[in-house]
């Protein structure tokens, strides 16, 4: 039997350890290709953001879709409805953060019959497919258009020719209005007197994070929004009315209006009446 | 020890150190997580100065569209978008969304001047 040349294998091994701790630990490759995936959290913010804005901006839904799917998130519709709910608690833009909710609320109504599992799949092929680092050799009727890339002045008839897409959808499309399916008063002790509560839900019963309510009274309006109490479900927002005061009621994206709102006087077992509140329910049909 | 046992070990130690370098950059380098956007693929970068752009063409609102391009770092958002624009024009974007970087960097540029 020959001899096993021990001194040479550890030389071996001791190189290849050496090897390795400096291609892991001491020198890593420098990374220049990373997926929106490998984002630190809040660029993955900025990038649904963005989605969100431009979604807003042309109406966009499947491509909007396949974007939100290069994040991979377990639920697109949680994270946008989260990431919303975020920024309106940092009172960051609210027109960001209402994009970002219309964007969720738009997923939800686009995607009600694309389950998940599809959304995983498919989408992130379209991923694939669109996002190739192959270099595609430009079709025929298009080099030319690298000749005209210095002028930028020349371009110009070519953004106010392209301008009739922004016409498309400038608005996304938020479904059907809200209808008021009900409206109750509230007599609770336990509740802080005059509470308006307002739980907004959509087609299938799910409560619907992020959209606006628009109250009013004689002389003033406000505006606030669900999911500010994620504890008491997306869906919920509430108000403290004043009583003697009659509000109006009614969703910015679109509702039915639910007028004449004031503090109802409410009686306790002891006899003595106290302000009580009122819970309003908005659905989608 | 002979000495041309001493050249084998010399060279088995280069080679498992080159092994370990081509499998710890090549093969199996680091995972990273938690980057800044700089470290995107060129691909994506230019999809995120598409975005801003289509977001601009209704917003019209350059110090917005700086903001969001800003996630980048260190070049400025003219820069920004127009190396987007210029990987648009090199892998055939559709001539309407390259018609809106085209905008989109225009605005930067008259906005950074006006900065």
């Amino acid at each position: 039997m020959k001899h096993i040349p021990w001194d040479i294998l550890l030389a071996l091994f001791a190189g290849l350890a050496l090897g390795l701790a400096y291609s892991w630990v001491i020198s890593p490759l420098r990374v220049t290709n990373a997926d929106p995936t490998a984002l630190r959290a809040d660029f993955k913010e900025d990038f649904r953001s963005a989605i969100a804005a431009a979604y807003a901006a042309t109406g966009d839904l499947p491509r909007a879709q396949v974007r939100l799917a290069l994040l991979k998130d377990p639920d697109p519709m949680d994270a946008l409805n989260a990431q919303s709910q975020r920024m309106r608690a940092d009172s960051d833009s609210f027109q960001e953060a209402d994009e970002v909710a219309a964007l969720a609320v738009a997923l939800e109504n686009g995607s009600g019959d694309i389950p998940t599992a599809i959304i995983a799949t498919e989408v992130v092929q379209q991923v694939e497919d669109f996002f190739t680092e192959t270099v595609l050799p430009p079709p025929p009727d298009v080099p030319l258009v690298l000749t005209e890339t210095p002028q930028t002045i020349e371009t110009q008839p070519d953004v106010i020719a392209a301008t009739a897409r922004a016409t498309q959808t400038p608005v996304p499309t938020l479904g059907a209005p809200f209808t008021l399916t009900g409206q109750d008063n509230v007599c609770d002790t336990n509740l802080p007197d005059g509470l308006l509560q307002v739980i907004v839900l959509n087609s299938n019963r799910r409560q619907i994070g992020g959209a606006k309510i628009i109250i009013t009274w004689e002389g003033g309006e406000e505006q606030f929004f669900t999911g500010l109490k994620p504890e008491l479900g997306n869906g919920y927002a509430d108000y403290m009315m004043t009583p003697n005061v009659t509000y109006t009621i009614q969703l910015a994206s679109g509702s039915d209006i639910a007028a004449g709102l004031t503090t109802p006087t409410c009686q306790a077992q002891s006899g003595e009446t106290f302000f009580g509140g009122i819970k309003l329910t908005f659905q989608q049909p | 020890m002979k000495s041309n046992r001493w050249v084998f070990i010399i060279l088995a130690l280069l080679a498992g150190i080159g092994l370990g370098l081509a499998y710890g950059w090549l093969i199996d380098p680091v995972d990273f997580f938690d980057l800044p956007p700089d470290t995107l693929r060129a691909d994506y970068k230019a999809d995120y100065v598409l975005m801003t752009a289509e977001a601009y063409r209704v917003e019209q609102d350059p110090g917005l569209a700086a903001r969001r391009l800003a996630i980048f770092g260190s070049q400025s958002p003219s820069a920004i978008a127009a190396s987007g624009l210029e990987y648009a024009r090199a892998h055939a974007f559709a001539d309407s969304e390259i018609a809106m970087m085209q905008e989109l960097v225009t605005a930067l540029q008259a906005w950074s001047g006006i900065q």
